[in-house]
């Protein structure tokens, strides 16, 4: 007996399942190395790197738990383009599944330059990060801005075969059209989305809790926040979305793939239980065969409004 | 196999690269401590015999089964410093029920299962030919202590151990004051070290002016230090000790993923950059933390 139809489809690159990890969560892909079967998953998104390395913000703190979320500020801390291409790809490489890498960069160039060296090596895709919220240059200041996504996006469309993902900010007031500007700029798909800007306050020293300031809420508490704007977003552009915010279970990830993502993403939920993609896949695959359905396919953005014209 | 322990299991692979494992741990005792504290012994063979002092432990705070339902307090796991072995496999934690996360774990049934992920970061390093190790511990950081203490008399080290707390109840060991020999607590005293304990309350000293004093009983060649508690005391021992003897010092900071993903819990290193507390640590060589850019 075969089981129902998992692939997805995001721009040329073919993923055996719709379950991805991340960016930022899952490090370099060494780190959780051996605490699940991550090669069972369709692709591993990496953490951000930047052509140069980066310290990140200062510590202490750069985490804080909050009602079923947690906010972080760690400013894309990571070991710069050489040392990622050098030290830890090959060792991604080796899980066996689509590994895609981030990027980041203060100007369009710098992401084109990451792009070009990424190009040659056997990435599966290319996300951008014009979302960070934790970064004064760079980062969310590309994504809450159309002209910006689409320089950032056509820049690195000129630099690298690769498909293309973008990923977006929520911290913007339409992001259905940020999503169509990257479109337009070429990329091949959208990833929706990246944390929202959050603040904890500690009483007693009256400041806030993370050394940044601010920082970006992610987990279960923005999942029906994410869910909508994966919505808005499907319904504004032809290429696929991949959602994410706050995915636990089987159940959030359907809610994403109703509403229009091709692909859903688990990150928080990796720090409770490292094996959660691997739960959440094998909770799709009970679910298509449980309701009798032949492939994922026929549930992307098959969300009803029984009786009436949905709200966009 | 049943469902939940599929999944306590992680799929198909259970064992990280540095070593870790994830298992689902049976909680055959459960007490409760002076000072806001409790004590899980943890039935984790494979983790009690692969643990090295000063590791630890990731533990998911919640029912195993319960691990596909997101909670609202105490979503990500919480790291505990393994604090004692017991053979043949079991291993002890020691909690501060204070948070939503201790009060879960304390609130636990006996027999009931924990999902727990170790043993994790780099314990204390014992070099071959170590004399004398000066255990200087304040507070909570007493909970990796016990480990320590029989690891070292095991190999035949001298083990002097110097504890101090604001007050006698804010730890979670009877404290036993007789003649002119000073405070001890007699339950690490078992253990092979010799003891002497500083309250602020009673003694008037921090453990840190302890040191200082006896620190003339030390050689630089064959005796070390090894520190754990608040960071002020880390620090204080780092300046009093660090020219003279090797320093090791026990970080705490707070964690997401407990593996070197996240960046979380980084602390300033020597010759800049940061170094993450769960992976790199949460032992390091004083000399090799930048105590300067280090928060308080």
């Amino acid at each position: 007996m075969t089981g129902p139809e998992l692939t997805a489809k995001i721009g040329a690159m073919t993923m055996k399942n719709p379950v991805m990890v991340a960016s930022g969560v899952f490090g370099y892909g060494d780190e959780f190395k051996g605490l699940a079967d991550y090669g069972e998953l369709g692709g591993l998104v990496l953490k951000t790197i930047t052509r140069e390395p980066r310290a990140g913000n200062p510590p202490a703190c750069r985490t804080a738990e909050t009602p079923a979320g947690m906010v972080n500020a760690i400013g894309l801390e990571n070991i710069g383009l050489d040392a990622f291409l050098r030290d830890k790809l090959p060792g991604a490489l080796e899980y066996g599944t689509n590994i895609i890498a981030s990027i980041a960069g203060d100007t369009a160039a710098d992401f084109a330059e990451c792009a070009r060296a990424l190009d040659g090596t056997d990435v599966a895709a290319i996300e951008i990060n014009i979302s960070c919220p934790n970064v004064k240059k760079g980062g969310m200041a590309f994504g809450v801005d159309r002209e910006a996504s689409a320089e950032v996006v056509s820049a690195v469309r000129g630099a690298t075969e690769k498909p293309v993902i973008a990923k977006l900010t929520p911290n913007v007031t339409d992001i259905a059209s940020i999503a169509f500007a990257c479109e337009k700029a070429g990329a091949d798909a959208i990833s929706c989305t990246n944390t929202f800007s959050a603040m904890v306050i500690d009483v007693e020293r009256r400041c806030p809790l993370l050394a940044a300031g601010t920082g970006g809420l992610s987990g279960p508490a923005i999942r029906p926040a994410a869910v909508f704007r994966v919505y808005q977003v499907a319904h504004s552009v032809e290429v696929p979305v991949i959602g994410m915010g706050g995915i636990w279970n089987a159940n959030d990830a359907l809610e994403f793939i109703l509403a229009g993502a091709s692909a859903v993403a688990v990150g928080t939920a990796l720090y409770a239980d490292p094996a959660a993609g691997n739960r959440i896949l094998k909770g799709l695959c009970d679910y298509l065969e449980e309701h009798d359905v032949s492939s994922i396919g026929n549930l992307i953005g098959a969300v009803g409004f029984p009786g009436r014209a949905p709200r966009r | 196999m049943s469902g939940a322990e599929a999944s306590a299991r992680g799929g198909s692979g259970d064992s990280s690269e540095t070593g870790a494992h994830r298992v689902r741990a049976e909680i055959v005792e459960s007490e409760r401590l002076p000072g806001e504290h409790h004590r899980l012994l943890l039935k984790a063979q494979r983790i009690a015999d692969e643990a090295a002092p000063g590791q630890f432990v990731h533990v998911w705070c919640h029912p195993p089964e319960e691990v596909d339902r997101p909670p609202s307090a105490a979503l990500l796991r919480r790291p505990y410093s393994i604090s004692r072995i017991r053979p043949p496999d079991g291993l002890e934690i020691l909690l501060r029920v204070r948070g939503a996360g201790g009060r879960a774990l304390a609130s636990t049934p006996e027999g009931q299962g924990l999902d727990i992920i170790g043993p994790l970061g780099n314990g204390f390093r014992i070099r071959e030919s170590l004399r004398t190790a000066v255990i200087v511990a304040g507070g909570i950081g007493l909970a990796p202590v016990p480990f320590l203490v029989s690891a070292l008399t095991s190999r035949l080290v001298r083990v002097v151990l110097l504890v101090g707390a604001s007050y006698d109840a804010g730890i979670p060991y009877r404290v036993e004051r007789s003649g002119a020999e000073g405070a001890t607590l007699p339950g690490l005293a078992a253990l092979g070290a010799e003891v002497a304990f500083v309250g602020e309350a009673m003694e008037g000293k921090l453990v840190s002016e302890l040191l200082e004093e006896r620190l003339g009983e030390f050689d630089a060649q064959g005796d070390e230090i090894m520190a754990i508690g608040p960071r002020a005391m880390l620090k204080r021992v780092a300046e009093i000790a660090g020219g003279r003897l090797p320093v090791q010092v026990s970080l705490e900071e707070r964690m997401a993923c407990g593996v070197g993903a996240c960046r979380s819990c980084v602390v300033p290193s020597t010759g800049g950059g940061y170094k993450t507390v769960c992976r790199d640590g949460p032992v390091f060589y004083a000399d090799e933390i930048d105590w300067e850019r280090l928060n308080p």
